[in-house]
């Protein structure tokens, strides 16, 4: 009871204190908050980034069957579904149906694609991402997209439903449309598809599949989950990499902040430390208090600087990165981020700002509180 | 009772700016009366008083305390003792700007893990009893030169300590604010309490509260009138 009583009470003489230099503590819990907000909001930025890989492979299929034509991507007939489908380990082949529109309204190419059976909308309807919705205005169910064909004659789809997914990277500039308008949109013929997709029953037997594959279909790509999960990382791991270049400016400047704090006490606070010191305070009182005053100020800048992160990066959708992370897409910079937060990271994060400040305020308190007192009678 | 044997404190020792502040110092002081330490400036009075007050340790010699060594004791002793025994008065008072006074005379028992409402209750009679009540929630920078010494006073007192330090107490109080402490000082003698002062001011020395004069010059104890 009594320690409890004790530390009451050097809270509430820390947070006397801390209110006594108003401008000077405000100053420093902004500084502080702005450094943990950048670290946060890159890692926040990464850790988002890793999400949406994640939610990117979860869809994608074993391997992937791609037609070449002078070394190029060209349409696969759907007669090769039979021929892959005859190899031992191979199930659920299917015909695909995907391309690339450019939309000269907004300046922006959007993703085409037929889906699954289930997810099909209604002949002359289509489902968009957000990102398109926001570049043509139609943030509407029923709401009118015109598209011009390749023929020059516009062909009108009625927004069924904007994109809701966990992978907003890749799904902002998606249009989902119905096979048959596909094919009739993009003049596709009845037994072509832009690739086949199928799946392996067992996973590690992918690179004999293939092998089998390549010898059956000789000018074919195949294209294996595992390559797609390399891509991926090597797309995301460069943005996150940018990410960790930023996050070390923001330590180096945290470490600069620290070290300054480390450098000593003002004359002010020496003599402070001296009197509590000669009316009856322990070296160790004065040592809790400054880790009391340490802990609010570093965990006050921590909440506010991770807050703000969390608001830039998932609700603002992080504008200080995205023109230089995110942006290979006209309508990229405006969309949002799925918010998840790696509870480990924060942790981390939450040790990485709080242990070192607080070490960096206790050590010249230490030195001071260490001396005899007498000095404060003269 | 207080008892200094041989002792000397030297500043900065070993460096060439060291300073005796005290040479050889033999002193006894009793139990529940008014001693005052008188001496120019410099003559070692303040490095007595940190001295017995277990503000800094001696650089030679042996300090008593009721009989029990106390000069070679490591520094959290120290800070115990300073917390039972001694109440101090600085000479610029030294209370914390920006706190209350009531903040400031609660100060001492923080550490102490005690309820507040004791605390604060005792520090509430510990400044109705020096006419500072009705100053208790004000900020301490709005008390004058007067009740700025009784704060401190106050605050010195909290803790119930058995003797009372003050360093130049009177020395930026006019003769009024000076009499009125005389009066608080004779108030603690009478509660049987020890009080330690040093003073340049003739009126404090040849006050009626005072048991005993300790004469000072060049960090030596050159008379001890009781």
């Amino acid at each position: 009871m009594n320690a409890l009583r004790r530390q009451r009470a050097l809270a509430d003489y820390t947070i006397a204190a801390l209110s006594r230099r108003k401008v000077k503590n405000l100053a420093l819990v902004a500084v502080f908050s702005l450094v943990v907000f950048l670290l946060a909001s890159a890692m926040f930025f990464a850790s988002a980034l890793r999400q949406e890989a994640d939610a990117a492979l979860e869809g994608a299929p074993d391997l992937i069957v791609q037609q070449l034509s002078l070394g190029r991507q060209a349409m696969i007939s759907a007669d090769l579904i039979d021929d892959l489908a005859s190899i031992r380990g191979v199930r659920d082949v299917r015909g695909r149906l995907w391309g690339y529109y450019y939309d000269r309204v907004s300046g922006a190419n959007y993703t085409v694609m037929v889906p699954e059976a289930g997810q099909m909308p209604p002949p002359g309807q289509v489902i968009i991402g957000e990102g398109i919705a926001r570049a043509r205005g139609l943030e509407w169910q029923g709401a009118p997209l015109f598209l011009s064909r390749k023929q020059g004659d516009l062909n009108r789809f009625d927004v069924a439903q904007t994109f809701e997914s966990d992978s907003a990277l890749l799904t902002a500039d998606l249009l989902l449309m119905n096979a048959a308008d596909f094919r009739a949109f993009f003049s596709v013929p009845e037994d072509m598809f832009t690739d086949l997709a199928a799946s392996v029953r067992n996973p590690r037997e992918r690179a004999t599949v293939v092998d089998k594959a390549s010898r059956a279909m000789p000018d074919a790509r195949f294209v294996t989950r595992d390559d797609i999960a390399r891509t991926y990382m090597k797309l995301f791991d460069w943005r996150e990499g940018m990410m960790v270049a930023l996050a070390a400016v923001a330590m180096l400047a945290f470490a600069i902040f620290a070290a300054d704090k480390a450098s000593g006490l003002s004359a002010e606070e020496a003599r402070e430390i001296g009197i509590l010191k000669a009316i009856g305070w322990d070296t160790r009182d004065v040592i809790a208090m400054k880790l009391w005053e340490g802990g609010f100020v570093s965990l006050g800048a921590f909440l506010l600087g991770t807050t703000a992160a969390y608001a830039h990066v998932f609700w603002a959708g992080a504008p200080l990165f995205a023109p230089v992370l995110k942006g290979w897409a006209v309508i990229y910079p405006a969309f949002r981020l799925a918010p998840g937060v790696d509870l480990s990271e924060l942790v981390v994060l939450l040790l990485l700002t709080t242990l070192p400040y607080a070490a960096a305020t206790v050590v010249p308190v230490w030195r001071a509180a260490s001396a005899d007192p007498d000095a404060v009678m003269r | 009772m207080i008892t200094l044997s041989d002792v000397s404190k030297i500043y900065n020792e070993g460096r060439p700016n060291a300073v005796t502040a005290l040479h050889a110092v033999t002193l006894t002081i009793a139990r529940g009366g008014v001693t005052v330490f008188m001496g120019p400036s410099g003559s070692g009075k303040t490095t007595l008083l940190s001295l017995v007050g277990c503000m800094a340790r001696p650089s030679t010699g042996r300090i008593t305390l009721d009989g029990a060594p106390v000069s070679g004791l490591p520094e959290r002793f120290l800070t115990d003792l300073r917390r039972r025994h001694f109440g101090f008065v600085f000479q610029r008072f030294n209370l914390i700007r920006g706190l209350t006074v009531l903040d400031n005379v609660m100060l001492p028992a923080a550490p102490l893990g005690e309820d507040p409402r004791a605390v604060q209750a005792r520090a509430l009679a510990r400044l109705e009893a020096l006419g500072l009540g009705p100053k208790a929630l004000m900020p301490v920078e709005v008390l004058s030169g007067g009740e700025t010494q009784r704060a401190a006073i106050a605050r010195a007192l909290v803790n119930d300590a058995p003797v009372l330090i003050a360093d130049e107490p009177t020395a930026n109080l006019d003769t009024a604010l000076t009499h009125r402490f005389l009066d608080i000082v004779a108030a603690l003698r009478d509660q049987g309490k020890t009080v330690l002062l040093t003073s340049h001011d003739p009126r404090i020395i040849a006050a009626a509260p005072v048991s005993a004069v300790v004469e000072m010059r060049d960090g030596q104890v050159v008379e001890v009138r009781s």
